[in-house]
């Protein structure tokens, strides 16, 4: 059973503004590991070199969109097993599809509150408290 | 912790970034450019508006943008084509997206069905159902599959990516009747130790002394690590037999507080080597096939455009930026100015030096001079922003201003990507709003008039942007009927601003148009204002340094020129004394300087004087009476002129005492303590550590034309128009 405490998450989206959104919820669930980074690229360096049990990843980015950064982490011996959420639209159902084979473990609609964010990631990584 | 409001903030930042983006791609579209990359940065700007909307819970917003964002949608897939129309009407939906954004971060009330022209618009582009926006989003997609994937953290860690070695912290403090209950701690230990790299330290603190000790008493603990390929659980089963007989803690994997509630034992704050042991399970770094490194080539694009300022609109690519706190950046450029000082000083020092030393200080001090130099120059591109931030709202501007007159009119931008300090880019909006309303609802004919004139339907409005001699020159011009002088002439003399008898040229009566209390409209539009015409524009642009000047020829159209400096914190100022005084004045408003010749200065009635300059005539003034103090100089010919470009192309020769020599001076405003003094912009610091004043050069001949208005046409002539 995690402990929200020493989670260990990566908010990924372009824009700032949702990424400091979704920290203060999650700050707000008691994680304090919080690491952001603005694509999929960068988000794949971040991962590459620090220990995550969560990755939030927005779907429309620049440079390496959401899928990109899904099948990347995948396809990544050290990584391939860490959690993923993928934030879509809420007309996105087919690309829920398209995640869900490439081994998403849970999505979450835009715009969310945190009440579903903590769901979400309840859903995925049991009880955060 | 930042606040919602200080996030909404950011929000409509991003957006500003966003529309920009849009604005420049929507261009691109228009103009018959636009690859599918285009297309696809077009849909995550207006995606990205739309995201950060909803959250913020700014449903207006959300619902335009939903709409503009499925019509990207469908061009991205295909169900939609370009096309000119098409062009039109998302060019009309960026205008009403760019107003809500505008008035939601106002916090002005939007009224309901705002933009529901354009985006009923969109909806008849949309071949299917858009879909509408309201109300929360769902948690869950109705109609498909989806089961969310549990994992468990704690196995998850114990696999660490199935490759490498996993480095346990391990705790285990055997209670003190751990041998009663037959328990044997070395077997524990060897058995752990066959797991791996086994590092453990005994702690004995708990050793009482030997008159307390029990024979059959545990008192030993271990602290360490275990280096190993072996899991979480195979760590715990060695210990399967103790677990009640014993403090135990096992950390590590990239979660230690996990697996301290993995293992049910007694609560304890672990070492500090146990933290330390953390970091060791970090996957190594690595690059996957699928993603390079940075090509070389993906800076490139870039970089050409930078050089081709006159080229096309960027490309939607976007290069790596950082966000520095502007009062950050200001506070190095304050610091650099001190730096600027205090070299200054240090040469004044070097001089008063015996000439061996003087001689070698001086060459290293020119190398700090000139690095000093650089570094000012580099803070100072800090500040700088394109040009880009302001010319991008003129294409808009002329859209609604030739459909609001029936004119047709075409924008045409180049050199967006001068930069310019940005407290500059701030104040330029509204000169240039100005300016360019001006030319379309005056300057560019009807469609009729123009084929009258044997012109094309369309007329053209250039903006450009450029450094020219250490100024920024941005020229407005287009290719319009041009100023009509006897309408101009007419209405002068009728406002009473020249005599009836004046005779002018016809730069002199362009000029007119800057008179204060000038307007021509012969009907007064809600386009052009009323009467808040060029006087105030001209007030504006000199207001920060910058100059205005306009070339116009009946018929043919007209330019206007604005003249800025490309920084307002450091110039080059040439020091000069009147009397006891020092002032600086602006190199780059100084045309020359010389003896004159008091031969060559005429006297005419109503001036101080006339210098003969090469065939020309300049106007001088003394620069003791225009600030009221006393000259050393008993004549003119002691004195030296320094002939000053003060504005809209005249000359004034202005009388000084001395020239001390030139430098960079840092410029310190006097407004906030002092307010506004005639003739004086600024302070400033000098080498010697005296301050001085900054004279403002471009309104020294208001000071002599108040010393001694002269008649209308001699004012004319000082306003004499010169091309730059």
């Amino acid at each position: 059973m995690p402990i929200a405490a020493t989670l260990k998450v990566l908010i990924v989206d372009d824009q700032n503004s949702v990424r400091q959104m979704t920290r203060m919820a999650l700050e707000s669930f008691g994680i304090r590991y919080i690491h952001e980074s603005e694509n999929g690229k960068e988000a794949f360096d971040t991962a590459s070199i620090q220990p995550l049990d969560l990755i939030i990843s927005d779907y429309n980015m620049p440079e390496l969109d959401g899928m990109g950064l899904l099948r990347a982490v995948r396809g990544h011996p050290a990584l391939r097993r860490v959690p993923f959420i993928l934030l879509t639209g809420r007309g996105d159902q087919e690309l829920v599809v398209k995640a869900a084979h490439a081994g998403v473990n849970n999505y979450l609609v835009k715009p969310f509150t945190p009440a579903i964010i903590r769901e979400k990631i309840e859903q995925v990584l049991g009880k955060l408290s | 912790m930042a606040s919602i409001e200080d996030l909404k903030a950011t929000f409509f930042d991003e957006c500003g970034e966003l529309l920009l983006i849009m604005e420049n791609g929507l261009s691109e579209i228009e103009s018959g450019g636009g690859s599918e990359e285009t297309i696809h940065a077009l849909f995550r700007a207006v995606h990205s508006i739309k995201g950060g909307a909803g959250i913020f819970g700014l449903e207006a917003l959300v619902e335009f943008a939903h709409v503009f964002e499925t019509v990207f949608d469908e061009l991205r897939n295909g169900t939609l084509s370009l096309t000119t129309d098409l062009a039109a009407v998302l060019l009309k939906a960026n205008d009403t997206l760019s107003d809500l954004v505008g008035l939601t971060r106002s916090g002005a009330p939007i009224e309901p069905g705002y933009g529901s022209e354009s985006r009923a618009a969109l909806k008849q582009l949309i071949s299917g159902d858009s879909g509408d926006d309201d109300g929360p989003a769902p948690a869950d997609f109705e109609g498909i599959a989806f089961t969310p994937v549990r994992v468990d953290l704690v196995e998850l860690n114990n696999d660490a990516g199935g490759v490498g070695r996993n480095e346990f912290g391990i705790v285990f403090k055997p209670n003190r009747d751990f041998f009663q209950n037959a328990n044997e701690p070395l077997y524990v230990i060897r058995e752990l130790r066959q797991l791996g790299d086994l590092d453990l330290s005994a702690d004995v603190s708990m050793l009482p002394a030997l008159s307390e000790l029990q024979h059959d008493g545990a008192y030993i603990g271990w602290t360490g690590t275990l280096r190993t390929t072996a899991s979480r659980a195979e760590v715990e089963q060695v210990f399967e037999f103790v677990t009640g007989d014993c403090e135990l803690l096992i950390s590590g994997g990239a979660n230690d507080a996990v697996s301290a509630s993995g293992v049910p034992t007694p609560a304890m704050s672990p070492p500090p080597m146990l933290a330390q042991a953390e970091p060791v399970a970090v996957p190594p770094p690595s690059v996957s096939p699928v993603i390079q490194p940075v090509p070389a080539a993906a800076a490139q694009p870039a970089l050409a455009v930078a050089a081709d300022a006159k080229g096309k609109s960027p490309p939607v690519t976007d290069k790596p930026t950082t966000r520095i706190d502007l009062d950050k950046i200001d506070s190095v450029v304050n610091l650099v100015g001190e730096l600027v000082i205090a070299q200054a000083m240090l040469g004044q020092v070097v001089q008063g030096l015996p000439e061996e030393i003087a001689v070698l200080l001086t060459q290293r001090l020119e190398e700090v001079v000139h690095h000093t130099r650089d570094l000012k120059d580099g803070v100072m591109s800090m500040r700088a922003q394109p040009v880009a931030a302001v010319f991008q709202r003129m294409p808009r501007l002329v859209r609604e201003l030739s459909a609001k007159t029936g004119k047709k009119v075409r924008l045409e931008i180049s050199g967006e990507h001068t930069e310019v300090d940005r407290s500059i880019i701030e104040r330029l909006s509204d000169p240039l709003t100005h300016i360019i309303r001006n030319a379309v609802d005056h300057g560019i004919e009807t469609p009729a008039e123009r084929i009258g004139a044997g012109k094309s339907e369309e007329g053209t409005i250039r903006l450009t942007a450029d450094h020219r001699g250490g100024r920024i020159v941005i020229e407005i011009s287009d290719d319009g009927a041009g100023i009509n002088g006897d309408r101009v002439l007419r209405k002068a003399k009728e406002k009473g601003l020249i005599t009836a008898d004046a005779a002018l040229n016809a730069d002199e009566i362009n000029n007119l148009i800057f008179l204060p209390g000038f307007s021509t409209a012969e009907t007064v539009s809600d386009i052009s204002g009323r009467g808040v015409g060029m006087d105030v524009v001209r007030r504006n642009v000199q207001d920060f340094g910058g100059r205005i000047s306009l070339k116009s020829e009946r018929g043919r159209g007209m330019t206007i020129q604005l003249a800025l400096p490309l920084t307002l914190a450091v110039m080059e100022g040439m020091v000069i004394k009147v009397g006891r005084e020092t002032y600086v004045m602006a190199m780059s408003a100084i045309i020359e300087c010389l003896s004159p010749d008091p031969a060559d200065v005429h006297q005419l009635v109503g001036t101080r004087g006339m210098l003969q300059l090469r065939g020309e005539f300049v106007p001088i003034a003394y620069l003791s009476e225009l600030l009221n103090i006393a000259s050393t100089a008993r004549g003119l010919d002691e004195c030296v002129v320094i002939v000053t470009d003060t504005g809209e192309g005249s000359r004034l020769g202005i009388v000084v005492d001395e020239l001390c020599g030139h430098q960079q001076v840092v410029i310190k405003s006097i407004e906030d303590s002092y307010g506004s003094v005639p003739g004086v912009a600024a302070a400033t610091i000098l080498g010697n550590g005296l301050v001085a004043f900054i004279l403002d050069v471009d309104r020294l001949p208001e000071l002599a034309n108040d010393l001694k208005p002269p008649p209308a046409a001699q004012a004319a002539t000082v306003r004499r128009f010169q091309v730059a």
